[in-house]
């Protein structure tokens, strides 16, 4: 007896591919169409061609704010893809008590970054316990700015972002430390491998997976900062908006009445252009060897043929 | 073909959802129609009676000639303070006008010109919406989605302050009712600048070029460990100043004159001088009401309701601090409600907002959100009437001294003016102080940002 009819496939496939379509395929479709269009709220948006693309790449404040996420991004990558390891390799031990480090190391993630962006201001603020512990141990001679300058403002958030980030990574280095077989390190301490060697030869290999997917993960998150920076610049960007990210361009472009829909989509293009090629990256250093023999393989059945 | 036929609704409603979301209004589904001749002659009658109670006075003509049902819309106006006056007011209307349904919503503060836009682009706008600010209304006006007032109630308006009605203008047309308004003053903090010496309020500045020099002054005195100055300047500190932002038809910005980079050199050297904390470069109107409650400054601009607010959040400041007029042209701000033209009860919606901003109802809204003014002539005639029952002293001095500015006091941005324009604006001053930037270059660049902002 016939179970089901030919569209029970489809039927079953629809909600998957309509949530995929709706919140997915639509909106980047639609991202796209209006980057090409001078759309306005409550207006009709007219085909105005490259002309937003050609406007953003002459605009200042839209290089800024690319080479701000980008130092963004090399800043935290490297800082979330080692100091987790560490801090994982520290709490993977089975000592007394140190279930409590792990559970405190993780406290910082559950925290709103929004309050603790605000607490980071009142830190770093030119009257701020920062400020003054630099002015007690004689480092500056008065009151601090470092909250209105560029490179500093970027890496007091940069620093919020790690700080902020470490636990939860940590977690993820925890899973995959506990996948590493531990007889490759008994094996290496009796061929006489130190420390460091069983570290970069054992632990980096055998945690690669993850180390992968955090880099992937940072990298997307960090081109895409936007909390930590607005409410540290109170939304301003800093003096010239040199600290402002992409994201927070796009945001001020795009909103209230009268938000330039069409360039705020040319930007978010932009950054998504921006945020693959990185991931790219990562992708090739992670399936760089079967990608390799996979063109491999085509080269040598061609010379067959 | 039944394959096809699933192929075909499916591409129907992908299309369907693309063009619904192109950033274009939904189509309007009918032009604003002028509310009855019954309705304008009734809106009259309501504020002829305005001066009745709020909860017995009849708004419009009689009962019987309203029915449906509406809804109204308010913006964070919701919660303690307020509900059970929105509460009563829309009972009373109800019980005066019987088989009339008012449904009343509130939204949040955060997010509000998006939730409205998104309103309009569902074709969900409330029959009767307030609005914050002019240029929001006149864009709604421009596209038709607003209830031109002088076409359909020819009067109404005549009973409200004229300066706010007047600008919500667009085509001749007069599209708002005047809700709550406000104006800002001068706050000092006495017992800071005591610490340079000041202890003679008559001594304080009264202009600009006086606050300026003042504000160097007590920096050198204090060797920089008193600030005056919150702020750097924004847009609104130029028009403070008497500058004018654009041409009078809107079309252009026009600030960058000599007046102006005189201004920004003279923030410059106070900024050198240590008369600005370095946080006011990246400050923003609530940082710079923060830093005075924190006295970190010693001189805030901020509206009456400010001083409610040192009360409840600086109590121990509240006796060294000193209220005067605001300095410069001082700024004028309100709220507004206006009838959706797309409304399917016109005569009701019509009714429903004058009964919500007539001068009995606007006094007692004000009686509770102290330091605000009502938007009706009469009230703002006598003062007394919504500022008796202010019993905080620094309020009631505040008030006083509003009710006496406010009569003078002009809006401190044209109705093209955009968040994304003042940032940048501000983003450019910032440079200025901290010397990387001419004054002169930075006005240029962001005249010319600005203009091209306004003509993309």
């Amino acid at each position: 007896m016939k179970t089901h009819r030919w569209f029970t496939p489809y039927l079953l496939a629809a909600p998957a591919v309509i949530w995929v379509l709706v919140f997915s395929v639509w909106p980047f479709v639609n991202t796209l169409v209006l980057s090409f269009t001078n759309a306005r709220p409550l207006r009709a948006p007219e085909f105005v061609g490259w002309a937003n693309y050609a406007r953003m790449f002459g605009n200042d404040q839209f290089l800024n704010a690319i080479v701000t996420s980008v130092v963004y991004m090399l800043i935290c990558v490297p800082f979330l893809t080692i100091l987790p390891l560490l801090l994982a390799l520290l709490v993977s031990k089975k000592l007394p008590g140190i279930g409590f480090f792990r559970t405190t190391f993780y406290f910082p993630v559950l925290a709103s970054v929004v309050v603790v962006a605000i607490i980071w201001g009142w830190l770093f603020e030119s009257q701020g316990v920062i400020s003054q512990a630099a002015r007690m141990l004689g480092l500056v001679d008065g009151p601090t700015d470092w909250m209105v300058q560029r490179w500093p403002v970027i890496a007091i958030a940069a620093s919020l972002t790690i700080w902020k980030g470490l636990g939860y990574y940590m977690v993820v280095y925890l899973a995959a430390l506990g996948s590493v077989d531990k007889e490759l390190y008994e094996a290496a301490a009796l061929d006489g491998a130190g420390a460091f060697k069983r570290f970069l030869h054992i632990t980096i290999p055998g945690v690669r997976g993850a180390m992968l997917l955090i880099m992937a993960l940072i990298v997307a998150a960090a081109l895409r900062v936007f909390s930590e920076l607005h409410v540290l610049t109170n939304g301003t960007g800093g003096p010239g908006g040199y600290a402002q990210s992409l994201v927070m361009l796009i945001k001020t472009t795009g909103q209230g009445f009268q938000g330039r829909l069409g360039m705020a989509s040319a930007m978010s293009v932009a950054l998504f252009i921006l945020t693959i090629g990185p991931l790219l990256l990562v992708g090739w250093l992670n399936m760089g060897d079967s990608i390799k023999q996979f063109f491999g393989s085509r080269r040598k059945k061609k010379v067959i043929a | 073909m039944s394959k096809k036929l699933l192929v075909a609704l499916f591409s129907a409603a992908s299309i369907t959802a693309l063009a619904a979301c192109t950033g274009a209004p939904a189509t309007p589904q009918t032009t604003a129609a002028p509310a009855s001749e019954t309705s304008a002659a009734s809106t009259d009658t309501s504020s002829a009676a305005a001066t009745t109670d709020a909860t017995t006075e009849p708004a419009t003509e009689s009962p019987a000639e309203l029915s449906g049902e509406i809804t109204y819309q308010t913006w964070a106006l919701k919660g303690d303070k307020f509900t059970p006056y929105f509460e009563k007011l829309t009972a009373d209307f109800m019980a005066e006008h019987p088989g009339v349904t008012i449904n009343w919503v509130d939204q949040p503060p955060e997010g509000y010109e998006e939730k409205l836009l998104q309103q309009v682009n569902s074709n969900d706008l409330p029959d009767v919406i307030n609005i914050s600010g002019t240029g929001q209304a006149l864009l709604f006006a421009e596209q038709g989605f607003l209830m031109n007032l002088d076409e359909a109630a020819p009067g109404l308006l005549d009973a409200y302050i004229q300066g706010p009605a007047d600008q919500c203008t667009f085509d001749g047309g007069r599209y708002c009712l005047p809700w709550y308004q406000g104006t800002d003053l001068t706050y000092w903090n006495m017992a800071e600048l005591e610490k340079a010496g000041v202890t003679d309020a008559s001594t304080l500045p009264t202009t600009n070029d006086e606050l300026l020099d003042f504000a160097i002054k007590v920096a050198q005195d204090s060797d920089g460990a008193v600030k005056v100055l919150p702020e750097a300047p924004r847009l609104g500190t130029l028009s403070n100043a008497g500058i004018p932002l654009a041409n009078e038809d809107e079309t252009e910005w026009i600030f960058n004159t000599p007046e102006a980079v005189a201004l920004l050199n003279k923030y410059k050297e106070a900024y050198d001088a240590g008369a600005l904390p370095p946080e006011a470069l990246a400050g923003d109107w609530q940082g710079h009401q923060a830093m005075f409650k924190q006295g970190k400054v010693a001189y805030a601009p901020g509206p009456v309701g400010f001083a409610g607010e040192l009360q409840a959040d600086a109590p121990t400041l509240v006796e060294n601090v000193q209220v005067a007029p605001r300095i410069g042209i001082p700024a004028s701000w309100g709220q507004a409600i206006v009838v959706s033209g797309k409304s399917e009860n016109p005569e009701l919606a019509l009714a429903f907002a004058d009964y919500l901003t007539n001068n009995a109802n606007q006094i007692a809204f004000v009686e509770l959100a102290q330091g605000w003014f009502p938007g009706t002539v009469e009230a703002n005639g006598n003062p007394e009437s919504f500022t008796s029952v202010i019993e905080d002293p620094l309020t009631k001095s505040a008030l006083d001294i509003a009710s006496t500015t406010i009569k003078d006091a002009q809006t401190e941005y044209p109705t093209i003016s955009t968040d994304e324009g003042d940032t940048f604006f501000k983003q450019q001053v910032a440079l200025v102080l901290q010397g990387s930037l001419s004054a002169e270059e930075a006005l240029q660049k962001s005249q010319d940002h600005l203009n091209e902002l306004l003509n993309s």
